[in-house]
């Protein structure tokens, strides 16, 4: 057989062995090449330009980058190894090492390159599928076209050529460094030798729970009022992180085989099938894979934060616009929104006006304070307040010793606490009107114009409305004092009338503003940040799936042997089958639960800065995620009844 | 005597039509009830082929099995799988114990598919780890045993669930002279007491000395047959040794 045959021959066997690597490395190249076309691509100059959008392309694509390099090398660094037994055979029949790393390389090359060709074409011909979804959630209005980008492809070739020339450094090194028998001991050596349990990793094990839980508990008190300064702040933060990535590695070093340790103690030695091949093996597998697992459950927790985060304020764009802008168009100005009705009228849009009078007061809430308010920077007893009339809002008709508060978010709730009933105190300048307090209430009436941001509005009895009123403080007061709010009768008119809106450039203050166009503008920030995220974890995911993956393989072909004895003994296929579903379970299942749960308490803890819907975004990102992630799961079991097929 | 085990005219060959390999021709076998038997032969000779085709772990090309009165060569794989579990016991030479399990574990194993309660399981396991002398090794894992312990973990494992057979597959082949020689104590004491059946293949005379009959297998065919009787086991040893001289490796050049 001559060297190319040989070549030839390892190459159709190796793409029947890693067609998930190479289905990797396409979907890689092609995203990347898709990115960095976008990224050169003219038409989409409006999607970068509102958002700074080139700069976070650029970022990403290098992320993506980072993450496609590592898992190639990480691949690589697998298949090598598993391979020694052939490389030794090599050297032993008298080929130099220079010479089979030239076989090697060869067969690399082949198998690399071709794929990245394949991944360039795709890449190419999904980049204006990828650019319509770019425009769709960015709600910018330009059509996708298709340029094949000359710069785009140079600056891939050069990538994913270092990529490239990297492995091939990697592997000469690797071949370089080995004997002969040394590349025959190579697998035994990287593996762990089953051992008892000892103290040490009962310590360990139950640290990295201990850890996590300390980690998950700060994060549950970060906004909650504990830490003021920017550097409790920041402090907390780092601890959190440090003692949830220390907590996980220490949790897949020992307290994975602790746990299972516990629970086959109490089997007595008396274990069934599913039991023999799920936990026995993975107490002791994991712990062996404890950094890659830990690094793959942090960056799984990441993706999958930073995505129900961008989701989230996604998602809730339109409530949050709602909250922001009262009504479908809001004005503080009375020549503005005697413009705007105008140029309604004129193109016969019928709409309702609302008017509502709003004055700023102050008002002492010591006494429905849940806590004290060392770190805001204003005092409960003279807290600055808008005040509205009863008479104003129809929904509301309050005796003239009550009020009510609304337009109460959950950012407010976290740094101000307020109890749900209680006594207060309405400030004039002179005046101190008494009131008994009913609660908090969400609806919004009146525009952020008047709320700075968040705080919540009084609604007082028309009486005493009057009273502040007359004794106004000058100094506090808006510029303005009345809002408008218009609704438009038929909600399909909206597309029209922002049309309008937007011809009358009201200023860039943005104290006229519409419903629409708010809810747009925050649907086009976070719908690139999005895009961005949304492809850097589906990279990772496929990526870190795929290592799993190759991992599975491996412990497949070690464990072998012992589904031939269990075989033997007469154990049936489907016996050991349905004990390597548990097993998969588990070694999936377990980063899996983990990163998700990491993510559960990071998105927990600061969600209500990003948006205000938590859970329906949250679970859409966490069940696609899941989905996505339990193929790989799957292929892996799909390999192992393969090996068992053939094990006896 | 009650026969267990019948095998009538079995043939097992491989390769393909063009280009057939008969590694099994025409054997006839019959084994009693509580019988030690060894089957030797020179390498390449099928003894070992022979003790999978009886084991049920290879399906045979011809011929017929009956193992306790059921014939195995015409069941499925489910049925063969189900089969072994409940009347078969096996000692390989590799020991063939699983890394990940304690030696208790690994001898509790065919037990855990059979209805047998916890405590049953226990006794059982503490009767045959004290016959083979393994019972202090019991929550240890096969890497930090001897080679003696582990074949004799192994040993117990195929005792445990009461089979109506034994294969061991050259069950001494790893061992030194003093373990090999304290496991075939052991498993003729264990032959005896439990009036188990064991057909054992080996190339070791010293170990077929150990059993009742000896059948010695050449190019795939029965060559001869050797009863120890009431001889001693020395006695009996050297017939063997003169029966392998004649038996040879090679065949002579004419």
């Amino acid at each position: 057989m001559s060297i190319n045959q040989l070549i030839l021959r390892n190459l159709k066997k190796n793409l029947k062995n890693y067609y998930l690597y190479v289905f990797a490395l396409i979907f890689s190249v092609a995203l990347y090449f898709a990115f960095v076309t976008i990224q050169y691509d003219p038409s989409t100059a409006e999607a970068k330009s509102t958002i700074k959008g080139a700069a976070s392309l650029r970022a990403a694509s290098i992320l993506l980058v980072a993450i496609v390099s590592i898992f190639l090398l990480y691949a690589n660094n697998i298949f090598i190894k598993r391979r020694s037994k052939e490389i030794g055979l090599f050297q032993l029949i008298g080929m130099t090492k220079s010479r089979i790393f030239r076989i090697l390389s060869t067969e690399n090359f082949i198998l690399y390159f071709s794929s990245l060709l394949v991944g360039i074409f795709l890449g190419f011909s999904v980049s204006r599928f990828i650019m319509m979804i770019l425009f769709k959630i960015t709600k910018v209005d330009a059509i996708a076209t298709l340029h094949f980008s000359r710069e785009a492809l140079v600056q891939t070739l050069i990538v994913f050529g270092a990529i490239y020339l990297l492995i091939m450094l990697v592997n000469y090194m690797f071949i370089k460094k080995q004997t002969i028998l040394g590349l025959f001991r190579v697998l035994s050596s990287t593996e762990e030798r089953v051992k008892k349990l000892s103290v040490w990793e009962i310590i360990i094990g139950l640290t990295g729970i201990l850890l996590i839980g300390f980690g998950y508990y700060i994060s549950t008190k970060l906004f909650g009022g504990d830490f003021l300064t920017m550097n409790e702040l920041f402090l907390a933060m780092a601890s959190i992180l440090g003692s949830v990535i220390i907590g996980t590695y220490l949790f897949y070093k020992g307290s994975v085989s602790f746990i299972f340790h516990l629970i086959r103690k109490k089997k007595g030695g008396y274990l069934n099938i599913n039991e023999v091949l799920s936990l026995t093996s993975i107490m002791f597998r994991m712990k062996s894979n404890a950094l890659l697992l830990t690094i793959i459950t942090t960056v799984s927790a990441l993706a999958i934060g930073l995505l129900s985060l961008s989701y989230i304020s996604y998602y809730s764009a339109e409530k949050t616009a709602a909250n922001y802008v009262a009504a479908d168009f809001a004005f503080v100005k009375p020549d503005e929104v005697e413009k705007f009705k105008n140029a309604l009228h004129e193109q016969h849009i019928k709409y309702s006006e609302k008017k509502i009078e709003v004055i700023q007061a102050k008002a002492n809430l010591s006494h429905v304070m849940e806590q004290n308010l060392q770190g805001i920077n204003s005092n409960p007893n003279k807290m600055q307040l808008p005040v509205v009339s009863d008479r104003d809002i129809e929904k509301w008709d309050i005796s003239p010793n009550e009020t009510v508060f609304t337009g109460y978010n959950d950012l407010l709730q976290k740094f101000m606490p307020l109890k749900n009933s209680g006594k207060i105190e309405l400030k004039g300048k002179k005046l101190a009107i008494p009131q008994t307090f009913l609660g908090l209430k969400k609806e919004y009436y009146i525009s952020w114009y008047f709320t700075a941001g968040g705080i919540p509005v009084a609604i007082v009895d028309q009486t005493v409305f009057n009273q502040l009123k007359n004794d106004l403080d000058p100094s506090i007061q808006t510029e303005s004092s009345v809002f408008f709010g218009l609704h438009l009768s038929d909600e399909k008119e909206l597309e029209k009338a922002n049309q309008l809106f937007k011809k009358m450039n009201f200023g860039e203050d943005r104290n006229s503003d519409s419903r629409l166009d708010n809810s747009n503008q925050q649907k086009s920030n976070m719908g690139l940040m999005m895009f961005i995220v949304g492809f850097l974890g589906l990279t990772f995911l496929i990526t870190s799936g795929c290592i799993l993956y190759f991992k599975q393989m491996g412990e497949s072909e070690e464990e072998k042997p012992g589904y031939t004895i269990l075989r033997k003994l007469g154990f049936t296929q489907e016996d050991l089958v349905k004990g390597i579903r548990g097993k998969q379970l588990f070694s999936f299942g377990i980063p899996l639960v983990i990163g998700l749960s990491h993510s559960y308490f990071a998105v927990q803890s600061g969600w209500f800065l990003f948006g205000a819907e938590l859970w329906t975004p949250m679970l859409i990102v966490m069940v696609i995620y899941v989905a996505l992630y339990s193929i790989f799961g799957i292929l892996s079991i799909q390999y192992y009844k393969k090996v068992i097929k053939e094990a006896l | 005597m009650m026969i267990i085990l019948q095998a009538n005219s079995i043939y097992k060959s491989y390769g393909s039509k063009l280009n057939k390999q008969e590694v099994l021709k025409a054997i006839n076998l019959e084994i009693e009830q509580g019988e030690f038997v060894s089957i030797m032969g020179p390498s390449g000779s099928g003894k070992t082929t022979l003790l999978n085709v009886l084991s049920s772990i290879d399906h045979v090309s011809g011929g017929s099995i009956q193992i306790d009165g059921k014939e195995i060569t015409r069941m499925k794989e489910k049925q063969l799988a189900e089969f072994r579990k409940h009347h078969l016991g096996f000692i390989f030479q590799e020991y063939n114990l699983l890394d990940t399990l304690t030696v208790k574990e690994n001898i509790l194993l065919p037990l855990s598919i059979t209805k047998v309660s916890k405590q049953e399981a226990d006794h059982r396991f503490l009767e045959v780890a004290n016959e083979l002398g393994i019972t202090e090794v019991a929550n240890k894992y096969p890497n930090e045993i001897s080679g003696g312990q582990k074949q004799r973990t192994s040993a117990a494992r195929a005792f445990i669930h009461q089979p109506s057979i034994i294969f061991a597959d050259e069950p001494t082949g790893a061992l030194d002279s003093k373990s090999a020689s304290d496991l075939l104590n052991k498993l003729s004491q264990l032959n005896q007491k439990r009036n188990a059946t064991i057909v054992m293949v080996t190339h070791d005379p010293a170990a077929a000395s150990y059993s009742s009959r000896v059948i010695f297998i050449k190019d795939g065919q029965i060559y001869t047959q050797l009863n120890k009787g009431e001889q001693s086991r020395q006695a009996f040893f050297k017939d063997i040794m003169k029966t392998q001289g004649v038996l040879g490796g090679v065949q002579n050049e004419h």
